[in-house]
């Protein structure tokens, strides 16, 4: 495999790498191009969206190499980013030869999610904290912390059987409402709203929303649309979520729903 | 009192995100400071003018200010501190009662709160784009011998 070839499959490692875990089309091009250059490789050229990577490099002899990587969108892993970005600049200050990078580039796949369990109980404390933030009392966040914890779960499984996004968006801010309307009328809760409030923070689209906002702000139109779309729908799927079940609770007789 | 639990909430919220984010453990404490800090300017400012979406302006202001400090001072990707730091201000409760008073059927409180959230999501959007429009060198000023990012 001669040079230019390895040195483009290693910036398509780390561009998708950038890419799915949630780094801005900016940084992924950025990093890019700085790898290819601190190689060697002329003429190197690469085009960014935010579900697809396309990479050119010119040969000696004028002829093209190029890779086309595609990147749906998937669940975000900020660590990964970072991971990349400490060994893009070991790989700029020529601390790393082409085969490490590349061997140490494919690692960066290898640095595993948090645990399961810390992270359902950060979904519950996030909940009982968000919920204390937004005016809920101590027992409204107590409930939203149980309602958090029980979302994520769900949201764990449901990841696991690949159900559709907007699907598990809708399902898991409905079953939060039925945790809150059930605590609430049992008399344990003092507000509602702030209960669901503080439960269905953990599926509220900041990720997309702020990514949106960078990709606009550095140019990439297209991508910070696709963003904007993602941030919109999800939001879309919560409302619609809490609000059916609103909706029954309000049309069943005895259920008080404020 | 209640302002420093709040912050002190706004903390550990931010933290929790963190870890559903999978950020590196040494970072946490940092994210937590910074949504803390995005809390606190936007507590403050509501008391002196009530205004959410301006509250939310400034305060998305400070804490991405916040964030490319610390991107600097940590060598990390400032997507790292900003995407957890922002939580707070996303408007979730905004969300919440546009759908409660759409479904209700009170169309006129159901546009006015999809407005407003709507406003929200902008001036936090122009609040992170003002700050990043500063040049890269400002913040390097802080720290004299630090490289890029």
């Amino acid at each position: 495999m001669d040079r230019n070839q390895q040195i483009l499959e290693l910036t398509i490692i780390a561009g998708e790498l950038l890419l799915k875990n949630g780094a801005e089309i900016f940084r992924v091009e950025d990093t890019m191009e700085k790898i290819a250059a601190a190689y060697g490789a002329e003429d190197y050229t690469v085009y960014v969206i935010s579900n697809g990577i396309f990479a050119t490099v010119k040969n000696k002899d004028s002829s093209y190499k190029t890779q086309i990587q595609n990147a749906p969108l998937s669940p975000v892993h900020l660590g990964r980013v970072a991971a990349v970005n400490e060994l893009s600049r070991q790989i700029v200050n020529g601390e790393l030869s082409l085969e490490e990078a590349t061997e140490k580039m494919r690692d960066v796949w290898n640095i595993p999610f948090t645990s399961p369990k810390l992270q359902i109980l950060a979904s519950g404390l996030g909940s009982a904290c968000f919920c204390y933030i937004f005016g809920g009392s101590v027992i409204d966040s107590l409930i939203a912390f149980v309602s958090g914890i029980l979302l994520w779960i769900f949201m764990l499984k449901a990841s696991k059987v690949k159900l559709s996004k907007m699907i598990t968006h809708i399902i898991g801010s409905a079953f939060v409402t039925i945790c809150g309307l059930l605590a609430f009328n049992l008399g344990i809760g003092e507000h509602l709203d702030k209960i669901i409030i503080g439960s269905i923070i953990p599926l509220v689209p900041g990720v997309p929303l702020t990514t949106a906002v960078r990709e606009f702000f550095n140019g990439d139109h297209l991508s910070g649309t696709i963003h904007l779309i993602d941030a919109l729908l999800i939001a879309g799927c919560i409302a619609i979520g809490v609000g059916s079940l609103l909706k029954i609770a309000a049309m069943l007789e005895g259920v008080a729903v404020i | 009192m209640m302002m420093l639990l709040q912050v002190i909430a706004a903390f550990f919220a931010t933290v929790s995100f963190a870890v559903l984010f999978h950020i590196p453990k040494k970072e946490y404490m940092f994210a937590g400071i910074t949504g803390a800090c995005g809390w606190l300017v936007y507590l403050a400012f509501l008391n002196l003018y009530p205004s959410v979406t301006v509250a939310s302006f400034i305060a998305a202001i400070s804490l991405t200010f916040l964030s490319r400090i610390f991107a600097v001072y940590r060598k990390t990707p400032i997507t790292i501190f900003l995407i957890c730091g922002i939580f707070p201000l996303v408007p979730g409760a905004g969300i919440y009662y546009t759908a409660y008073h759409f479904i209700m059927g009170e169309n006129a409180l159901a546009t006015a709160k999809g407005i407003e959230t709507a406003k929200v999501a902008v001036a936090i959007a122009v609040g992170i784009a003002f700050v990043f429009s500063i040049p890269y060198n400002f913040f390097r000023r802080f720290f004299n011998n630090r490289e890029k990012r």
